[in-house]
C-alpha cells in the first residue's frame, strides 16, 4: 500500500522524487504516464497523494486528474502537478479538476516535504 | 530588434602566410573564428569538428597548383553543407574551373579583394539574425536546467555560434519541437555517452550511480534536461494563445552510419556549447551541445519576451496551493 503515487514519463524524475519521498519516510508507487497512473490508483485505492507531470505520452496529467475525479469517482485523493508548464489556462483546467497545487520544475524536495507529508496523511 | 553577435568557426586551409594573415584579419572583423589545419590532417580535423560554419581554401593548397581543387572534391563529398570560399591568385571568379568542380564552392576571391566575400559570408553563414535577449535567455534557462540536474559542477558557456554542419556530436541526442507564433523548429541536445556516464557514476546527478551502466538512465537524464529547457523557453517566450501561422512539417532525416541529421533546411543552426566540470575532479567533464534549428519558420522581428509581474511570480520548485 503506497501513500504517494509519482506519475512522470521521465525515469529521472520518478527516481528523484520517489527516492526523496522514500528517504523521508513515505511509501511510494510509480507510474509512467496518465494511463498507468489511473491503473495504479485503481489497484491501490489507499493512495492519498498523487504527484503528477502534465506532458506525458498516452495520457497527459490534466486528463488523468479529470478521469480520477470523473471515471474513478475519487474525490479525496490529493493531486499536485509537478511540471514545466506555467500557463494560467492549464492551471485553471487543473483547478477545475480539483487539483490541490502546482509546482513548476525543477523539484526542490525540502521546500515541499512538510506539505506533501500532510497531504499524504503522514 | 537588438541583434546579437554570434560567431562561427571556419577552417582555414592556407599555406601562404600573408594570405593567412589577410584571411585572419577579414575573419576577425566578420565574427569568424579561425581554425587551421595542415594538409595531411584536414580530413581528421573535419571528422573531429562537427560545428563548422565554412572553409577558406587556397587553390594551390599543399604546394600543388590544383591541391585545393582536389581537396575540395573530397571535402564536398563528405560535407556538402559547408560553404567553401576559394582563394585564387589572379582571378576572382571560377574561370578555368570545371562546372563539376565549381559545385563545391560558394565563392572565389583574390586576397586583395577579400572584402567581396562579405555578402557571401552573410548569405551562407549569417543568414539568420537573433535577438540579443533570446541568446541571453537561452543561456540563462539552460544553465538553470543543468544546475538543477547536476551537483557540484562548474558550468562554462561559450559564446553562441552558428553552424552549417549537419553532424551529430556524441552518442546521445534529444530532439523537441519548439513552436510559437514567431518561430518554429527544434531544439536538440547532444552529449557524449561515456562522459555522461562518468558523472552519473561519480554521483553528480540525481540518477543512482549504480544505474550508470544502463544507457536508458542516461537517455532519461538528457531527456529531462531537454524537458526543463523546453518548458522554461515556452514560459518565457510564448503565450498560451500563440498560434503558429503555418503548421506544416518536414521530415527529419537521420543517417546513423554517417552521424548525419538534416532538418530539410540550408539555414545555419544556432549553437550553444556548455562544459560541465566536476569541481572536485576537473578531469571529469561533460560537453553538452545545444542547437536551435528554426527550420519551419523564423520571424525575429516578432520576438517577444513574457513580462511576469513580481506579484504573479512563483519561484520554480515552490508549491502554489489552490
Amino acid at each position: 500500500m503506497a501513500q504517494v503515487l509519482v506519475v512522470d514519463d521521465s525515469s529521472t524524475v520518478r527516481n528523484e522524487v520517489g527516492d526523496f519521498l522514500k528517504n523521508n519516510g513515505l511509501t511510494v508507487a510509480l507510474a509512467v504516464d496518465g494511463k498507468d497512473g489511473l491503473a495504479k490508483l485503481q489497484a491501490d485505492p489507499g493512495i492519498k497523494l498523487i504527484v503528477c507531470d502534465v506532458n506525458m505520452p498516452n495520457m497527459d496529467g490534466l486528463t488523468m486528474a479529470e478521469k480520477v475525479r470523473g471515471e474513478l469517482k475519487n474525490s479525496t485523493v490529493n493531486i499536485i502537478m509537478l511540471t514545466t508548464e506555467n500557463s494560467p489556462a492549464m492551471k485553471d483546467r487543473g483547478k477545475a479538476a480539483g487539483i490541490k497545487g502546482w509546482i513548476v520544475k525543477p523539484f526542490k524536495g525540502d521546500a515541499v516535504l512538510a506539505t506533501f507529508k500532510k497531504l499524504a496523511g503522514a | 530588434m537588438d541583434e546579437a553577435t554570434v560567431v562561427s568557426k571556419v577552417l582555414v586551409l592556407e599555406d601562404n602566410k600573408p594570405s593567412r594573415d589577410g584571411i585572419r584579419k577579414f575573419c576577425e572583423s566578420h565574427n569568424l573564428v579561425t581554425l587551421r589545419a595542415q594538409a595531411e590532417h584536414v580530413m581528421s580535423v573535419l571528422k573531429s569538428n562537427v560545428d563548422l560554419g565554412g572553409i577558406f581554401l587556397a587553390e594551390a593548397f599543399d604546394g600543388k597548383a590544383q591541391g585545393g581543387l582536389v581537396l575540395a572534391r573530397r571535402i564536398h563529398a563528405i560535407r556538402p553543407e559547408l560553404p567553401i570560399f576559394l582563394r585564387r591568385e589572379v582571378l576572382a571568379s571560377f574561370e578555368g574551373i570545371t562546372d563539376s568542380d565549381q559545385k563545391a564552392f560558394t565563392a572565389a576571391y583574390v586576397l586583395e579583394n577579400i572584402e567581396s566575400l562579405t555578402t557571401d559570408v552573410d548569405r551562407t553563414i549569417f543568414s539568420l539574425t537573433y535577438p540579443n535577449a533570446l541568446l541571453r535567455g537561452i543561456t540563462e534557462i539552460t544553465k538553470a536546467a543543468l544546475e538543477s540536474q547536476f551537483k557540484e559542477l562548474d558550468t562554462l558557456v561559450e559564446k553562441p555560434f552558428v553552424v552549417k554542419d549537419r553532424l551529430i556530436y556524441g552518442e546521445i541526442y534529444t530532439l523537441i519541437p519548439v513552436e510559437g507564433s514567431w518561430c518554429r523548429g527544434y531544439m536538440m541536445l547532444q552529449a557524449d555517452e561515456l562522459d555522461l556516464m562518468k558523472l552519473v557514476k561519480a554521483d553528480k546527478t540525481h540518477v543512482d550511480p549504480l544505474g550508470a551502466g544502463d544507457f536508458r538512465n542516461l537517455n532519461g537524464l538528457l531527456g529531462e534536461i531537454t524537458n526543463l529547457i523546453w518548458g522554461a523557453f515556452k514560459n518565457r517566450y510564448f503565450t498560451s494563445t500563440d498560434k503558429p501561422i503555418f503548421s506544416g512539417q518536414v521530415p527529419i532525416v537521420i543517417n546513423h552510419l554517417h552521424r548525419y541529421i538534416s532538418f530539410g533546411s540550408d539555414n545555419p543552426q544556432l549553437c550553444f556549447k556548455y562544459t560541465l566540470t566536476d569541481k572536485s575532479d576537473p578531469g571529469k567533464s561533460l560537453q553538452i551541445h545545444q542547437r536551435f534549428v528554426f527550420n519551419l519558420s523564423w520571424s525575429p522581428e516578432d520576438f517577444a519576451e513574457n513580462i511576469v509581474s513580481v506579484d504573479d511570480l512563483v519561484e520554480s520548485g515552490e508549491l502554489e496551493m489552490f
